[in-house]
């Protein structure tokens, strides 16, 4: 190998993340999509001819991680028989590695007739067929229920469009124009890639690219390495169990995890997770070792830009045909409980290592989704709305609610904006500070969202979190979160409580409010060791009563007329009984 | 004849205070600086006009950009703020959006919320989304909220209500309650302050007007006052974020869009010069010590966009589209985990500053590496004012970079810039790509202390052609405050079909608009006939979320024309953008804007003078990427070029503070006004 131009190899790894970057905003500007637009449920990414990631921009983190295993899936069904101007589409779970609704569009970049990598976009659709709209359904039993699957199809052939498969894409999907639109930004983001890396070709030559390229991933390997060799070597095991698959609730549905670090390597062993489960919460193994890999690289080095080289010094052990690891085609449409479940015990493992560098457990997933298929009440829609929640604390500070640490970070969907595109009304959008951990930082607070229905044939699914063994476990003496909720109150009925999740339940009819109360995160250390300032505020705030912070935290608040202060004296004699 | 000769800019930064006295007949200019002191700003606002030494009845008016809103926001000094709310929604502005940048850091911490919830309170009333009353506001609970409010401290009052933007009869309602009871209580209103939807992004946006209010307001009163004893009586123009000025009053009343007004100046007075020399298309370029900032001139217009955010809060207005990266003469080059490379974001300042400067600092940063490569002339930095110390610098690299990485003192020293310099075309095409637009169709201009070190070389990289250093490159911005006009900005987001059904209804509305904004303009006297208006529509196909917006042309006179105008020109500038576009694909109007603008007489660019052509002062070896090796390199003294001198590269151009490099294969002529054009010649 020629000595490498340090200088060089900067310029390229940095054009190459700026490429991204570019390649994202298209995406934003173009989809047609709220959940790409305004969600940012995407992710985009540049591979080498072989495959390895070169750089990403991620919406949603294991998307990228994921992404290289599905174009060398590409590659060995082509046999590397590509041209330039192709575009291909993959969704299949197994290759993709989340859920049918995510789909990979990439395309192979030539230059002066070589192939010199790949860029490609995965994007969560709005609705992708399947047995309920919108996707993330929680009771399918098989693929086929699922959706339309494609397995890299070329979309666009040499440049050209391939019809029929458009055509195929128009009756098959509930929201064809959406979907092709959405479809229309994926290919404007892989061009405008394209374009971006055949100029650097041309500037600089394939071969510097690929041998500066391969010189960031050395060095990004042997950076991993040296931070993994400085933590003590060690076996670090825990376990969640999940309530349901959606289709029973009698089996085991049991997610294992044991890291090892030994020298300059971690072993995930993920042996004793049960076996392939019948309803839709399994996890192909492209996802179940991205959400690792993602994990471990954003404890570690959550700064630099993402390459190849993060993953090289680790090793997966995944039971065959099991929850983490099933086979084609057994159910995934809501791959995420598992996924939320992996990183909260990364979290699990890693506080026993680098305290300073983990959240406690927090809540998992929440979101609702309401739809109509049939327009004999009025026109179709889908609308989905991820929701934040509670995190878990953090060494010196409290949890936060307005992020959605676990699967990348998604923004909310602004209320006038819902109120605007779809027939709800939001009446009300609060903190839910009971369902927070309680500790020296509690955890982050839950969200309340009540969500008026303004029309009839509506039909609702709610993602809710696992509640048999919470994910948003309390650490070093703070509690544990507590689980979120759905109310559904028809016109003139009862209120129904849903504590678990529920899929296409419904019609519901004009009138009916339905609220979501969003898990809390876990706390960090026992409430008795609360700064009474922050009990105070909370208390000025209301997010606590004044009974709340003598019960939990011993801590005496007094109020005069509008104002609030703490009593120094009881405060001692509190926290000295207890 | 003294009477209205001059105008005068005062641009307030954050070392210095920069003055400008330009004369109105001939364009001349000359210009001041003196040290910016926080608590002392009106006495050395007003030290620095009697140090122009003219008579003030001369002066005809006054240019201001101020940085007291901004300022009081980062250092988060500002009112104790109560937020009165729609019921059910006082958790908006702590929610926020969520979604954190740094998607790996699981231990990211958004900005806490400015209003702490015990300062926001809730009002029973609703409006929908198309405007309509659902629940009557409650004004009983107006009196009893905004008691608690202040009972708890609250110093100004913030009010937003859900769909404001939509209709704001309940917010007007809100305040006019209020001040009923409470007449001197400073009050924002969402609808006026960003009458646009997204209600965390507005509500943060009101809430920040509110915060730095009523700084800016008795500053602006304290400082006209103060003027006023001076004997100065006439217009004190403020600089907002969109590049336009507004009153002192207006200022004080919506600081929130004068809060981005600091690098505003330099892209107004890249637009005025090179509409004067005939460039469409520009790349404005603004290098300080610290920061590379970047604005785009398209087809002669400023690019703009609608929302900004300053330590994580969103600021919805129009303002001047800038994109700021940590690039500058102090960024510091470093080593990541990786062994890799990197300059910036991290600046040394001014103090320490640069090892060269020998104030103490340690860390290597891109001036070392230009003194290093010989560009910097140790002996007659800012005009021989500063000795550099370029045993330090060197010393400095070789110990932190070039041993580290194993190269040699000067290709290490190279990489520095060189990275400093990808950093910043990177920033430039960012801006270019996203907006489908091609560097090699634009000028560069280079400004701001660090412009012309950088130019030439940045624009090798985009492949732009041609490079131009204005004259006082270092005092560009504030010359460019002295060339702004009177604007006002109206805006109302009002989602519908773009169709003939609809039409109608968006031209009442824009109709609505062009009066509020023009009267906004009359009151500083222009005539009505004098006053300029740009009408826009923020149009999106149906479904789709993000907008283009588009002007609409005077010639479009009827409804059927306008439709017909705005879809094509948007379909075009979609598929320009995206590469797609269906031309009769459904479309919705999103918002409606008017901007209303009052003409400043527009100043002369005064000629340079006859003189000879000067020759080189002396030789430097200056080390080049291109030559690989220190060659030597003639020096000149811009002030000695004559119109019309070209000077061929290998060669260094130094003024008092600036050093502009013409690198090998590159040329500069000196134009008429005194203007660098560079240029390559291979």
């Amino acid at each position: 190998m020629r000595k490498v131009d340090v200088v060089l190899t900067e310029i390229i790894r940095n054009r190459l993340v700026a490429a991204t970057e570019e390649m994202a905003k298209t995406m934003i500007r173009t989809a047609f999509n709220p959940l790409l637009y305004e969600v940012q449920d995407f992710s985009v990414t540049i591979m080498s001819a072989t495959g390895d990631m070169w750089a990403e921009t991620p919406g949603v983190i294991v998307f990228s991680q994921a992404f290289p295993e599905a174009v060398r899936a590409g590659m060995a069904r082509w046999k590397g028989n590509f041209a330039e101007g192709d575009v291909l589409i993959v969704n299949d779970p197994f290759e993709t590695g989340t859920h049918i609704s995510d789909t990979n569009v990439y395309m192979p970049v030539f230059f002066e007739g070589e192939l010199v990598a790949f860029c490609g976009t995965a994007a969560h659709w709005a609705d992708v067929g399947g047995k309920n709209p919108g996707g993330w359904c929680p009771d399918t039993t098989d693929t086929f229920q699922e959706g339309l699957c494609f397995r890299h199809q070329k979309i666009v052939e040499r440049g050209v469009k391939n019809q029929g498969l458009w055509d195929l894409i128009d009756c098959n999907v509930r929201v064809p124009e959406i979907v092709k639109g959405d479809l229309e930004a994926q290919i404007a983001s892989c061009r405008q890639g394209c374009e971006r890396i055949q100029s650097l070709c041309a500037k600089y030559g394939t071969e510097t690219i690929r041998e500066a390229m391969d010189y960031v991933i050395d060095q990004t390997d042997r950076s991993m390495r040296a931070t993994i060799a400085a933590l003590p070597d060690g076996e670090y095991g825990t376990s969640i169990r999940l309530d349901s698959d959606g289709v029973q609730e009698d089996g085991e549905f049991l997610v294992c995890l044991k890291v090892t670090i030994q020298g300059d390597r971690v072993h995930f062993s993920l042996n004793g997770s049960s076996p392939t489960a019948r309803g839709p919460i399994n996890l192909p193994a492209p996802c179940t070792k991205g959400i690792l890999a993602s994990s471990l690289k954003g404890i570690l080095l959550p700064f630099d830009p993402c390459n190849a080289g993060h993953t090289k010094c680790l090793d997966f052990e995944l039971p065959p045909e099991s929850i983490v690891n099933p086979v084609w085609p057994a159910p995934t449409d809501s791959y995420g409980y598992v996924i939320e479940c992996l990183m909260e015990m990364m979290f699990r493992c890693f506080l026993n290592i680098v305290p300073d560098k983990c959240p406690a457990g927090g809540y998992q997933l929440t979101g609702a989704f309401f739809s109509r298929s049939q327009s004999r009440h009025g026109k179709p829609f889908v609308m989905m709305d991820p929701m934040h929640g509670g995190n878990g604390a953090l060494i010196d500070r409290d949890g936060a609610t307005n992020q959605l640490t676990g699967n990348g970070d998604l923004p909310n969907t602004p209320i006038e904006i819902t109120e605007t595109r779809h027939p709800f009304r939001v009446e009300l959008f609060e903190f839910a500070p009971e369902v927070a951990g309680v500790g020296k930082f509690r955890g982050g607070m839950g969200v309340r969202k009540d969500y008026r229905c303004l029309t009839d044939g509506v039909y609702a699914s709610f993602v809710i979190e696992n509640t048999a063994d919470t994910t948003a476990a309390g650490f070093n003496g703070g509690t544990d979160g507590d689980h979120g909720s759905l109310t559904v109150t028809p016109v003139g009925g009862e209120p129904i409580v849903y504590n678990e999740r529920v899929g296409s339940i419904g019609p519901f009819g004009e009138g009916t409010l339905f609220r979501v109360i969003t898990g809390g995160g876990g706390a960090w250390g026992e409430a008795i060791e609360r700064d009474p300032e922050l009990v105070l505020s909370d208390v000025r705030n209301a997010f606590i009563t004044p009974e709340d912070a003598r019960r939990l935290y011993g801590v005496a608040i007094e109020q005069n007329g509008g104002t609030w202060s703490i009593d120094l004296q009881k405060t001692r004699e509190l926290r000295a009984a207890a | 004849m003294t009477q209205d000769r001059y105008r005068v800019a005062v641009d307030v930064g954050g070392t210095f205070m920069d003055f400008v006295l330009m004369d109105e007949a001939t364009g001349a200019a000359r210009v001041e600086k003196i040290p910016s002191i926080p608590d002392r700003l009106h006495e050395q606002f007003l030290n620095g006009i009697e140090s122009l030494d003219v008579d003030i009845d001369s002066i005809q008016q006054i240019f201001h950009g101020m940085t007291v809103g901004v300022n009081a926001l980062v250092q988060e000094k500002g009112a104790k703020v109560g937020l009165l709310t729609t019921k059910g929604f006082r958790d908006v502005l702590e929610m926020g959006r969520g979604g954190r940048k740094p998607v790996y850091n699981f231990l990211h911490q958004a900005a806490a919320p400015l209003v702490e919830r015990y300062l926001r309170l809730e009002i029973p009333e609703r409006m929908t989304f198309d405007g309509e009353v659902l629940t009557p506001i409650d004004l009983e609970a107006v009196d009893t909220q905004v008691d608690l409010l202040l009972a708890r401290g609250a110093e100004a009052i913030a009010i937003c209500f859900l769909h404001a933007y939509a209709q704001p009869a309940h917010e007007i309602a809100a305040r006019q309650r209020i001040l009923a009871r409470h007449p001197h209580l400073p009050i924002s209103m969402s609808h006026e302050i960003a009458s646009e939807w997204r209600e965390y992004e507005r509500t943060s946006t009101t809430v920040l007007n509110a915060f730095i209010q009523p700084t800016v307001q008795t500053y602006l009163t304290n400082l006209e006052t103060k003027l006023k004893y001076t004997n100065y009586t006439r217009a004190l123009a403020i600089m907002q974020s969109s590049g336009g000025v507004v009153d002192a009053k207006t200022a004080g009343q919506k600081p929130i869009r004068t809060l981005m007004s600091g690098p505003a100046g330099g892209v107004i007075g890249a637009k005025f010069l090179c509409d004067r020399l005939g460039y469409a298309n520009v790349i404005c370029t603004d290098v300080g010590g610290t920061t590379y900032d970047v604005a785009i001139i398209e087809e002669g217009r400023v690019l703009e966009r609608s929302q900004a955010e300053i330590a994580q809060r969103p600021i919805l207005g129009s303002l001047i589209d800038v994109i700021s990266i940590g690039a500058g003469g102090g960024s510091i080059a470093w080593l990541d985990h990786r062994g890799g490379l990197q300059v910036g974001p991290q600046s040394a300042g001014a103090s320490p500053g640069p090892v060269c400067f020998g104030r103490g600092g340690t860390e290597p940063t891109v001036t070392d590496a230009h003194l290093t490569l010989g560009r910097l002339d140790p002996a007659y930095f800012l005009g021989g004012r500063m000795q550099l110390d370029t045993d330090g610098a060197r010393a400095a690299i070789e110990k932190k970079i070039a041993e580290p990485l194993g190269l040699d003192l000067q290709l290490a020293a190279q990489g520095i810039v060189s990275i400093a310099e990808t950093n910043m075309a990177n920033a430039i095409r960012s801006k270019t790509v996203e907006r489908g637009l091609d560097p090699r169709e634009f000028v560069l201009l280079a400004y701001g202390g660090g412009g012309g070190l950088f130019a030439c070389s940045v624009a090798e990289e985009l492949e732009v052609p041609k490079v131009i250093v204005p004259n006082a490159p270092a005092n560009f911005s504030a010359w460019g405050i002295l060339t702004t006009d009177y604007m006002e900005d109206e805006v109302r987001t009002k989602v519908m079909p773009f169709d003939a059904a609809h039409i109608a209804g968006a031209l009442v509305t824009m109709n609505d608009l062009e009066t509020r904004a023009a009267s906004g303009i009359g009151q500083y006297g222009f005539a009505d006939g004098d006053i300029e208006r740009v009408k826009r529509f923020d149009l999106r196909f149906e479904n789709q979320e993000y907008t283009i917006t588009i002007d609409l042309e005077d010639a479009w006179q009827d409804a059927a024309s306008i439709l017909e105008g705005a879809r094509k020109r948007f379909v075009e500038s979609h598929i320009r953008l995206y590469g797609h576009g269906e031309p009769d694909a459904p479309l919705e109007l999103v918002s409606i804007r008017c901007r209303a603008i009052g003409r400043v007489r527009a100043p002369e660019i005064a000629p340079m003078p006859e003189r000879p052509q000067g020759a080189a002062m002396r030789q430097l070896d200056v080390y080049f990427p291109r030559t690989g090796k220190a060659v030597p390199t003639d020096v000149f003294d811009r002030e000695t070029l004559a119109a019309g001198q070209v000077v061929t590269g290998p060669a260094i151009i130094n003024e008092w503070t600036m050093t502009t490099i013409v690198p090998p294969g590159w040329q500069s002529t000196c134009d008429t006004f005194g203007n660098l054009v560079l240029e390559p010649t291979l």
